[in-house]
Formats: C-alpha cells, sequence, structure tokens
C-alpha cells in the first residue's frame, strides 16, 4: 500500500517544508478534485483525475483490497454517507462535463483525511498480526 | 474379600469420617482471607499447587444494566483491545504464558477470570487491572466481534426450552431488576441502545473501585494483595453520572404469575416459587436447598433413579428430564422445578410434581429421605464453594454486594440444623402462595396453573 514518500524527508526539514507548502497547495488545487466536490481520500474515484493522477502512485487507494473494503465498513454512517453523496455528484459532474459551483466545491480546510487514518490503523492490526506470526520464541 | 464383621465395624467409621472432615471445615486452606489493597475488596486463599486463579467480580450483570444486552456486551468486551495492546497481543501473549482467561456473566455479576502458572500472578493481575479500567471499546470491535459473538450467544442459549422457561420465570417472577432477561432473545431489539460509547460508560461505573473484589486461590495468594495495590491503583473510584451507568439495586419483589410461550424448540415447563436468598443475606433460608435436593429429579448416581421423590415419582416417562434448583440471588430466591422432553410427557409430570409438593407438605415424607436429602444439598453447598469455577463467583459476589462471604463451616451448619418440620413448612409455604407457572413450547398440550392446582 505505502510506496515510498518524500513526505518525511521534507517535514522534518523546516526550511524546505516552507518552500514547499504552497508548492503542494497550489498541486492539489490545480489538480482539480475539489472543483468536483472530493475529498484527497477519494481520489481514485474520480474517473477524471482518475488516469492523470496514476503516476503518483503513493495517492492510489484502490477500494478493492480487504484492507481498505475493512477501513470502508469502519467509516462512521455519516462518514459513509456523506462519501457515497460526493463520489455520485462528482460522477455526474464528469459525465456532463461541468464543474460544481464554486460554494459547492471543496475548500482547502474540508480537504481533511478521513479514510487513511482507519486505513493506517488496519494496516498495524495486520502488520502486528503477521509479526506474532512469525514469532520466534527464545527463552 | 470383607468380611461382615469388617463391613459393620466400617460403617459406623464411615460415618464418623465424615463428621471430622466437617469438624475440619474450619480448615483456614478453603477459608478467603479478605482484606482491602488500593481501595479494591480482595479475598483469598492459599492453596498449594503450581497454578492459581484470579477473577474480577463486578456488580454488573443483567440485573444492574441501565438497557437489555449491556452486560453481555461488557462481558464480550473482555479482554479486547486497551490502550496499551490490541486483542490479539493479549490472546498471543496469555497463550505463550500458558495461562486461560475467560468471562462470564450471571444475573447480578460480570466475572472476569484468569488461571495461570503461579509464577505468571503479576502478568494476570496487571491484565485484569488493564481489561478493568484501559479498555478501548472501539466501534468496530463492537460491529464486527461483540455483535457477532452476541448473535451466537443468543442461538446456543435459546436454542434449548429450558433455559428459554428459566429466563421467563425470572421475569415472571421478579419483574425488573432480578427479573430483566439474562441474555437478550433474539427477537430484543436491544441494538438500538447499544453502542461503543455507551458501553464504555457502562464499564467505567462497572468497574469502580466500590463495584467490583477480587478473588484469588494459589499457592501465592499473598502476594496478591501487593500486586491488586500496585495495579489497581488506577481503577476509576467511581463512574459519571449519567445515564448509562450501573442501576441501583432496589429490593427484589416476588410477584408470580403464569406465562405460556409457543416454541419450536422443544418443550419445558418451570414450576417455581419464592425461594432462597444467597448465604449471609437476610432472607436465607437453608431448608429450600434441602428441599431441593429432597425434590430432586436428577440422580447422582448413574443407571439408578436415585432416592429424590421427583425421579422416584417421574419413573415411568421415558424422555423426560426433571430437575430442581434454588437460584439464591443477593436478596431473593427463586427455587425452580424443570422439566423437559416430550409434550405429553411433560404435561403429565408437572402433575406429579405438585403431588409430591403436596406430599412433603403433609409430611409423609420418610425422616430417612430428608437426612439424605440434608447430605446432599451440604455437599452441593461445600462442592460449589471448593471448585473454582463457582466458588470465585459466590465468594466475590458476597464482597461486592456487602453481605457475609461465603463460610463453609457456616453453611454447612446451617444445612445440618434444618429439621423436617421446617422442610414442610417450606414445602406449604409454596402451596399457599404464588407460585410462577411457565409453559415453553406445544402450549397446545402443556398444562395451565389451573389445571395443576397452583394459584398464581
Amino acid at each position: 500500500m505505502s510506496a515510498p514518500s518524500i513526505t518525511n524527508f521534507i517535514v522534518k526539514r523546516p526550511w524546505l517544508k516552507r518552500w514547499m507548502t504552497p508548492l503542494s497547495q497550489w498541486y492539489t488545487d490545480a489538480a482539480g478534485y475539489r472543483r468536483l466536490g472530493l475529498k484527497y481520500d477519494h481520489q481514485p474515484f474520480n474517473p477524471l483525475q482518475f488516469m492523470r493522477r496514476l503516476g503518483r502512485f503513493d495517492d492510489l487507494i484502490p477500494e478493492e483490497t480487504p484492507v481498505v473494503q475493512d477501513a470502508l465498513k469502519r467509516l462512521p454512517p455519516k462518514e459513509a454517507y456523506d462519501r457515497v453523496f460526493r463520489i455520485r455528484r462528482a460522477f455526474q459532474c464528469s459525465i456532463s462535463h461541468t464543474l460544481l459551483p464554486p460554494a459547492e466545491q471543496t475548500k482547502p480546510d474540508e480537504d481533511v483525511e478521513y479514510l487513511s487514518p482507519i486505513i493506517r490503523e488496519i494496516e498495524k492490526e495486520v502488520k502486528e498480526r503477521e509479526d506474532l506470526d512469525t514469532l520466534v520464541v527464545r527463552r | 474379600m470383607l468380611s461382615r464383621s469388617s463391613l459393620s465395624r466400617n460403617a459406623p467409621r464411615a460415618l464418623n469420617v465424615g463428621r471430622r472432615a466437617m469438624a475440619s471445615a474450619a480448615n483456614p486452606a478453603f477459608q478467603y482471607d479478605v482484606s482491602e489493597a488500593a481501595g479494591v475488596k480482595v479475598a483469598n486463599r492459599e492453596v498449594a499447587g503450581p497454578t492459581g486463579t484470579i477473577a474480577l467480580v463486578a456488580k454488573a450483570g443483567s440485573r444492574y444494566q441501565p438497557f437489555p444486552g449491556f452486560s453481555d456486551a461488557l462481558e464480550q468486551f473482555a479482554f479486547k483491545s486497551t490502550l496499551k495492546r490490541s486483542a490479539l497481543r493479549i490472546t498471543r501473549e496469555v497463550e505463550l504464558l500458558g495461562g486461560e482467561i475467560s468471562s462470564s456473566h450471571s444475573r447480578e455479576n460480570i466475572v472476569l477470570r484468569a488461571k495461570f502458572l503461579s509464577n505468571d500472578l503479576p502478568y494476570f493481575t496487571e491484565l485484569l487491572a488493564e481489561v478493568a479500567s484501559q479498555t478501548k471499546f472501539p466501534d468496530h470491535e463492537l460491529n464486527e466481534l461483540v455483535s457477532k459473538l452476541l448473535k451466537y450467544k443468543q442461538q446456543a442459549i435459546f436454542s434449548n426450552p429450558e433455559n428459554i422457561a428459566i429466563d421467563a420465570a425470572h421475569s415472571v417472577a421478579f419483574h425488573r431488576g432480578l427479573g430483566s432477561q439474562i441474555t437478550p432473545t433474539e427477537t430484543t431489539p436491544f441494538e438500538k441502545y447499544l453502542s461503543a460509547d455507551a458501553v464504555a460508560e457502562y464499564a467505567q461505573s462497572a468497574y469502580a473501585k466500590s463495584n467490583v473484589a477480587l478473588v484469588a486461590s494459589g499457592p501465592n495468594a499473598a502476594d496478591v494483595n501487593k500486586w491488586v495495590g500496585q495495579f489497581f491503583k488506577d481503577l476509576p473510584s467511581g463512574g459519571a453520572s449519567s445515564q448509562y451507568k450501573v442501576q441501583p439495586s432496589e429490593a427484589t419483589k416476588y410477584y408470580g404469575g403464569q406465562q405460556r410461550l409457543s416454541s419450536k424448540a422443544g418443550n419445558a415447563v418451570v414450576i417455581a416459587f419464592h425461594g432462597s436468598s444467597a448465604f449471609g443475606t437476610a432472607g436465607y433460608k437453608p431448608e429450600a436447598s434441602v428441599l431441593a435436593a429432597l425434590l430432586g429429579g436428577e440422580s447422582t448416581i448413574k443407571w439408578s433413579p436415585g432416592f429424590s421423590l421427583l425421579s422416584q415419582a417421574t419413573q415411568g416417562f421415558s424422555s423426560l428430564r426433571v430437575s430442581t434448583k434454588n437460584h439464591a440471588y443477593s436478596d431473593a430466591g427463586l427455587f425452580t422445578v424443570t422439566l423437559s422432553g416430550k409434550a405429553d410427557q411433560v404435561g403429565a409430570a408437572s402433575k406429579n410434581v405438585v403431588d409430591v409438593l403436596k406430599k412433603a407438605a403433609a409430611g409423609q415424607v420418610a425422616s430417612e429421605e430428608i437426612k439424605k436429602a440434608t447430605a446432599l444439598a451440604k455437599f452441593r453447598a461445600l462442592e460449589s464453594v471448593q471448585t473454582l469455577e463457582t466458588g470465585l463467583e459466590a465468594t466475590g459476589s458476597g464482597l461486592v454486594h456487602g453481605s457475609k462471604p461465603y463460610q463453609i463451616g457456616e453453611v454447612a451448619k446451617a444445612l445440618e440444623n434444618v429439621t423436617e418440620q421446617q422442610v414442610k413448612e417450606a414445602a406449604k409455604s409454596f402451596l399457599s402462595g404464588k407460585a410462577t407457572v411457565i409453559s415453553v413450547g406445544d402450549v397446545f398440550q402443556l398444562p395451565y396453573a389451573e389445571d395443576l392446582g397452583l394459584t398464581v
């Protein structure tokens, strides 16, 4: 799931972070998914952006893996409903080749992770299970 | 070969041995030492051997739950993820140490148990403290594990008509409180009350310091106090007042009545009366347990109907199961005769139950039989304390309910002092008072209370 990322490298260096933050903000905004009312966490379901962003494979959260399926089940009911709503709305926009009116577009401060924390938690559980399964006891 | 003379010489000795064993019931090995560590009541007894047991008894059974299903959920949440480790890690660690952890609940208590090699006492004491004070109660564990386990439990319990009948008998006899379902039935809408946050709030007051007792038995029981003092410091001293906290116990009142439930699970009839409460409480009547042994129904000896009146009376019925029990609680008791099997036989045999009870009330029972029943009742009471499974809960329950902890010597004495007259009076009071009659199964064939001659 997790692809090599330079995020940590950048965050550890304040000067680099200061440089990169506006750049990344510009980039995310230019990616256009916010204009369809989507959030970063369901990027892969935006058919327009899906192809364009294939190169940035750390973004891809394929829904088909068991981990993500579990994570989707664990979403609180309201979040899950909103997520489906956003995806359907974006799909309609995509079909009709329109963008949402600016008031309905996702604001940068609304664009927060909501699925990734659950995915990370499940990945931790899976890793823990693997570790414990392959445990060697030395007494 | 035993000669006749040696037999006759040994017989009185066999009786004497029994008496001497009673005298040694004051033997400290079977008594629990009660003390307090870090504000938590601790009972321990020193028993030589390579393994030990520790149990946490919380006064949070189905009687005290704020909404249906809470005790079950809290019981299933035991040993799930805590703030320090995941449920999987707890399981694997216990496996590595070679211990055994389990949780259960009754109408009055939730019991968390751990059995282990005696060296691991600190680990398991810490584990119990962690479960009691630091369980995480995440939503997904409720949805993915707890509610599924609860569903299987419901299926397992309510596929047996006897369990349905006993549960119904409690709710008819005691209404709310003690009468609330021990596990919600499959048709009970309990899901709407249940959420992980609500269970977490319930846990806060269920595992509060004043609400729990620790009972330990093992070779190094003396260390228990030390470890409990160290690990149970952080237990909440009282839950926040919310609608989900442990409900205050109201004095139980016996109502009685009749209920008929159609079911395809099988046939069962429960005839119940106002019985005796647990030892050490005001409503303790030792004659109820003697009467339960006298009526009996289940034999203690293989391939023989046994001496009990009901097993003698129902000998002709081939597929019938009869058992008599006094369900004792902290402030009330339910004396139940349970019959299950084919509908026609259950119907016919339930008339026998009332006949036998009338016979006992009229004093037409040989004193020999009552002596046997007293001995059996004494054996059962003492054995249930000595056996860890039941003894730990009985002891802890006595501590959290503020009554005396179970003391073997006194129980035995109380049972020995039961007279024939007392047994007769108990049977009489059952017949004159209000009965509880539950029929489950093919109600077309099963009798009404009036058919049996009981008032409800």
